[in-house]
């Protein structure tokens, strides 16, 4: 062991650059790697840590009708049932509303609940992150903390045509209705706030109802169950719900998508380390064949041999991997920052072990695998053979491009030559590159689908996006409709609606009612199929008939509002929307179950028309008949701009990280080469090659690998980019993602990658000049 | 008259080891003539393989100046000291020095081509020098390691004149070879001398430097002495006597 250790210490201090390179590899690989683990195994416990903590609810109702009839409903309907370990009803105020944040709107159901009583609810309580003295005012949830929604500022809610301002006191956590991605937004209000809004009677007085269940995996069918009873009891009563389910999913998309991406990102850089450590322990054999030969010769063993690059190895990965692990501790925070700003629940950094366990033995593991693998070659080496003259390292079977019949320069044919003399090079050079062109291709997909212009990536994620969704009482329908169509500003209008409906015999699902599906502005919500045309069928998301093994021309039982009509599957979607678990049905489709008492309408307007000024003039014309308006676009952008600058985040992570990982494996790669080639340039100098010829030659060498490989690899990528991009988004019910490919932004960054990785091996061959002719004569 | 090829004036070259100057080459005037088959000897860390590297541009001179024809190239950076050496000089090595990468065609190929554009006319040289040396068409499509050490030393002589050089710098040229093919080696350079080319070879043998016509010793950095065998015929015994005076007159 001890022999063991001083050969390793030897060898180090001969290969400090190489050995830097590695640790530099092996760190990032480890940094992201405990980031990934950190990420996927406490980041999403965290919702249940605070879940436990605040002894929140696995289902939660919102029922428009406080009375006393309703209560005695549910609280036998909950008595009576086994899996309920708790309940509670409270009082509070339901409306759908809007405020503005982050440059956008907040569009959400929103429960407004007076402080005490959210503070000392037995479930589902808040916790206050931020208070102030401010004695009247409203607590947002901490998601919503930023410039303009801050302590002492003033936020205006609007409810329908009415609006209400409030200043903000402070900030709380709810883990079950802190988001408007929870499908229901709670707000807290001062006693005084509260009551002078019960008043107002802008909105109905409603019960929340919270329920603990037995086993929270049955939170989505319970939810579905409950609001069936409850409409079954009271038709006419409004319902919002949310489940432990479907919240802990919603909340940590964002998570999941970077926690993705990061692992894709460490097992990539894994790989290149473990290409590099297989190329290095290959190229240290054959280099050092006389010295391995002569310590046999003297009586080391095989074994002893190979356990001192093991010794070296291991002891180079453990040392990276923590110190790696260290790195990622260090990067933790700002991911949790762009984390936060969608899961809207706070995380606290601390020392995870588990995932540094997985990290050093994923590292260890992989690495001891192919130190394994590439150094059993020292096994046949025969002592004599090697003292002699060492194992050719050349291919001496084939003359690559022999210069006598060769039609191109004499700097290319060398440099040729040198490219096709070690195809360890070039399969280390070719892996590098392949993952670096998915890199590329995913930057310049995200940049073109998400960061230039993001309507790809909310067509595909949100569906279907208007300028304007305007929600009228139905009995004003027929009047509206045709004002709308004989209004200069209006370029579309089409009926958009969404209510939800139960597939008997599965789960709830959030149902999208439109009137003529061929006048949506996105075709492609209905990825498979067709859209529904007649008013006995359906379209599912694909991601819940898959869940519930349902094809194309299946039938399927919906029921909504007690009653039950038969529909045919006429195809699949897939909308992000109620995570995958969606439906669209046509307005007579959904009228065989019952009539709409408010409907919504889709606008798109003319170019130039300004969303609020014609909103304006909706409000002064249809007054109370308008239940809310929403300005889609600024909504979208809103909610859009998190994506964005967490996409644009990404993408700048892994342009840097791809620019170091090519400068660290070129930069190994070659100083290898040019410690093997000193001899050969050398003696090339001698016979008058200048040193930019030299240079030239070593750069061009590398060029066909990087050339070959980075044009398959941006071909391949292109092609399995949307496959590949619709596996992290199958979490929200993607199934087949149709981003467009950049190609121009792709050739020209493949040109760029070619180029920069020319200027790199430039840059690091200018040590050739150091290497003087002279030496070969004094022998060196 | 002789056509003088090379000439230095106060040549010096100073090595600096651990802090201590070391002067190797001190004051050398020295003038080298066109078709000479000059001869550096001189007892080990005399300085002859310094004096080698300086005069081939393979190393520039600490003081002093080497002017080659009318062109001053101790002035030239590396550069274009490359640009100096592919042009007007051939090297052969003591350890030879093939590129083991590369057939033995392509070795001489890769020298010649770096001058002469003309492939064709360049090819045809390789094969008639190959032809002279005894290289034939098959050793010439091995690789150096597939061929012996005699044969290598003659790839390596022909790889030196490929591109006609004006001066054949010599070191050593049969330090790594065994007493037969050494002859070899010496005898293809004494042909290649007779045909007009200037050679300059630093030895420690006194058999190959009998192939020399002018004869210089250096001893501690100076030229101690120069013996002029010129008017002697190789191969001839007195030849062998008058050398063999003049290295013992040196202190050999």
């Amino acid at each position: 062991m001890e022999k063991s250790f001083l050969l390793a210490k030897a060898n180090l201090r001969k290969t400090k650059g190489q050995t830097t390179a590695m640790i530099i590899l092996i760190l990032l690989a480890a940094s992201m790697l405990n980031l990934w683990l950190m990420l996927s195994m406490d980041y999403k416990q965290n919702f249940d840590r605070y879940h436990k903590k605040l002894n929140a609810q696995h289902v939660t109702l919102v029922i428009d009708r406080n009375n006393q009839k309703m209560r005695e409903f549910l609280i036998q309907t909950m008595e009576s049932d086994k899996n309920i370990t708790e309940f509670s009803l409270d009082d509070a105020m339901y409306t759908v509303g809007l405020f503005t944040y982050n440059g956008g709107e907040v569009n959400s159901g929103l429960v407004f609940l007076e402080k005490q009583a959210a503070i000392s609810r037995s479930i589902g309580k808040v916790e206050l992150i931020e208070d102030s003295e401010i004695e009247s005012g409203i607590y947002m949830p901490m998601l919503y903390k930023s410039e303009d929604i801050a302590v002492g500022k003033t936020v205006t809610i609007f409810i329908g045509s009415n609006k209400i301002s409030y200043t903000v006191c402070g900030f709380f956590n709810s883990i079950m209705a802190g988001s408007h991605n929870c499908s229901m937004c709670e707000l807290i209000l001062t006693k005084d706030k509260y009551d002078e809004l019960k008043k107002m009677g802008y909105m109905p007085e409603s019960i929340v109802c919270s329920v603990r269940l037995q086993e929270k995996t049955e939170s989505a069918d319970y939810e579905t169950v409950l609001k069936n009873a409850v409409s079954t009891k009271d038709p006419a009563a409004k319902i919002t719900s949310n489940s432990y389910m479907l919240v802990s999913q919603s909340r940590y998309i964002s998570q999941k998508i970077c926690s993705g991406i990061i692992s894709v990102m460490a097992f990539l850089i894994l790989l290149i380390a473990l290409v590099v450590i297989v190329s290095n322990i290959v190229n240290y054999i054959q280099e050092d064949m006389k010295n391995l030969g002569a310590l046999k010769a003297v009586g080391y063993t095989s074994r002893q041999l190979i356990g001192f690059l093991f010794t070296q190895f291991w002891g180079i990965s453990l040392i990276a991997a923590i110190a790696g692990t260290g790195i990622s501790y260090g990067l933790f925070p700002f991911v949790n920052i762009m984390m936060i700003s969608q899961t809207g629940i706070p995380y606290k950094t601390h020392f995870l072990l588990r995932p540094l366990l997985i990290t050093v033995l994923i590292l260890e593991g992989t690495i001891t695998a192919a130190v394994w693998l590439s150094a059993r070659r020292i096994k046949r080496i025969n002592p004599i053979v090697a003292l002699r003259q060492g194992i050719p390292t050349h291919n001496f079977k084939y003359n690559h491009i022999p210069l006598e019949k060769t039609k191109i320069s004499l700097g290319l044919s060398l440099a040729f030559k040198t490219a096709f003399s070690d195809i360890k090079y070039n399969i280390t050079v070719c892996i590098t590159m392949l993952v670096l062109s998915l890199v590329v291709v995913f930057s310049g997909l995200m940049t073109e689908n998400v960061i230039a212009d993001i309507t790809p990536f909310l067509d595909l994620v949100v569906g279907e996006i208007a300028d304007s969704c305007i929600n009228i009482n139905a009995e004003t329908e027929s009047r509206f409709l045709r004002e709308m169509e004989a209004d200069e500003q209006v370029e579309k209008i089409y009926l958009y609606n969404s209510l939800a409906v139960s597939h008997i015999g599965g789960l709830e699902l959030w149902a999208t009612i439109c009137d003529d599906f061929a006048k949506v502005n996105n075709q492609n919500t209905v990825f498979q199929g067709r859209f529904p045309k007649f008013d006995n069928e359906i379209a599912i998301a694909a991601k819940y008939a898959k869940e519930e093994n349902l094809k194309i021309g299946d039938e399927i039982t919906i029921m909504a509002g007690g009653k039950k009509a038969e529909y045919i599957i006429s195809g699949f979607t897939q909308i992000s929307n109620n995570l995958g678990k969606d439906c669209l049905l046509t307005r007579e489709g959904y009228e065989r179950l019952g009539e709409m008492q408010s409907i919504s309408y889709y606008l798109n307007l003319t170019d130039g028309s300004s969303i609020d000024d014609f909103h304006l003039k909706i409000k002064e014309r249809f007054k109370d008949q308008v239940n809310m308006m929403v300005n889609i676009k600024l909504t979208i952008e809103g909610s859009a701009s998190v994506y964005v600058s967490l996409v644009t985040m990404i993408v700048i992570l892994v342009l840097v990280l791809s620019a170091v990982i090519i400068t660290f494996v070129l930069y190994l790669l070659v100083r290898t080469m040019l410690n093997k080639k000193k001899r050969d340039y050398g003696i090339m100098k001698a016979l008058g090659f200048t040193t930019v010829q030299l240079i030239l030659q070593t750069a061009v060498s590398f060029m066909p690998a990087v050339i070959i490989s980075t044009t398959v690899g941006l071909i391949v990528n292109s092609w399995v980019i949307n496959p590949f991009i619709a596996v992290f988004l199958s979490g929200i019910g993607i199934v087949k993602c149709t981003f467009g490919i950049p190609a121009d932004f792709i050739v020209l960054s493949g040109i760029g990658l070619i180029f920069f990785a020319f200027a790199v091996v430039c840059l690091l061959s200018l040590k050739i000049k150091k290497i003087a002719p002279k030496a070969l004569l004094a022998g060196d | 008259m002789k056509e003088i090829l090379l000439k230095t004036e106060q040549l010096s070259k100073t090595f600096s080891s651990g802090g201590t100057l070391q002067h190797v080459l001190k004051n050398i005037d020295l003038k080298l003539y066109r078709g000479d088959f000059t001869v550096i000897m001189g007892a080990s860390g005399a300085g002859k393989s310094t004096l080698l590297y300086a005069l081939s541009g393979m190393d520039t001179p600490s003081l002093g100046t080497i002017t080659f024809q009318d062109q001053v190239i101790s002035d030239l950076n590396s550069d274009e000291l490359a640009v100096f050496r592919r042009r007007y000089c051939g090297f052969v090595f003591q350890q030879i020095y093939l590129l083991d990468g590369m057939s033995v065609m392509d070795n001489v190929l890769s020298a010649g081509l770096l001058v002469n554009k003309d492939k064709q006319a360049v090819v045809e040289r390789t094969k008639k020098l190959f032809e002279a040396v005894g290289i034939s068409t098959e050793t010439s499509r091995k690789f150096p390691t597939q061929i012996s050490g005699g044969e290598a030393q003659r790839v390596g002589i022909v790889r030196a004149l490929i591109n006609s050089p004006e001066i054949l710098f010599a070191d050593e040229p049969t330090g790594a070879l065994n007493s037969k093919t050494g002859l070899d080696v010496l005898d293809t350079l004494t042909k290649f001398n007779e045909q007009g080319q200037s050679v300059v070879m630093v030895t420690h043998d006194m058999r190959s430097a009998r192939r020399g016509n002018r004869i210089l010793y250096l001893k501690d950095g100076v030229i101690l002495g120069e013996c002029d065998l010129g008017k002697y015929v190789r191969g001839d015994k007195e030849r062998h006597e008058k050398l063999s005076d003049f290295l013992l007159k040196m202190g050999w």
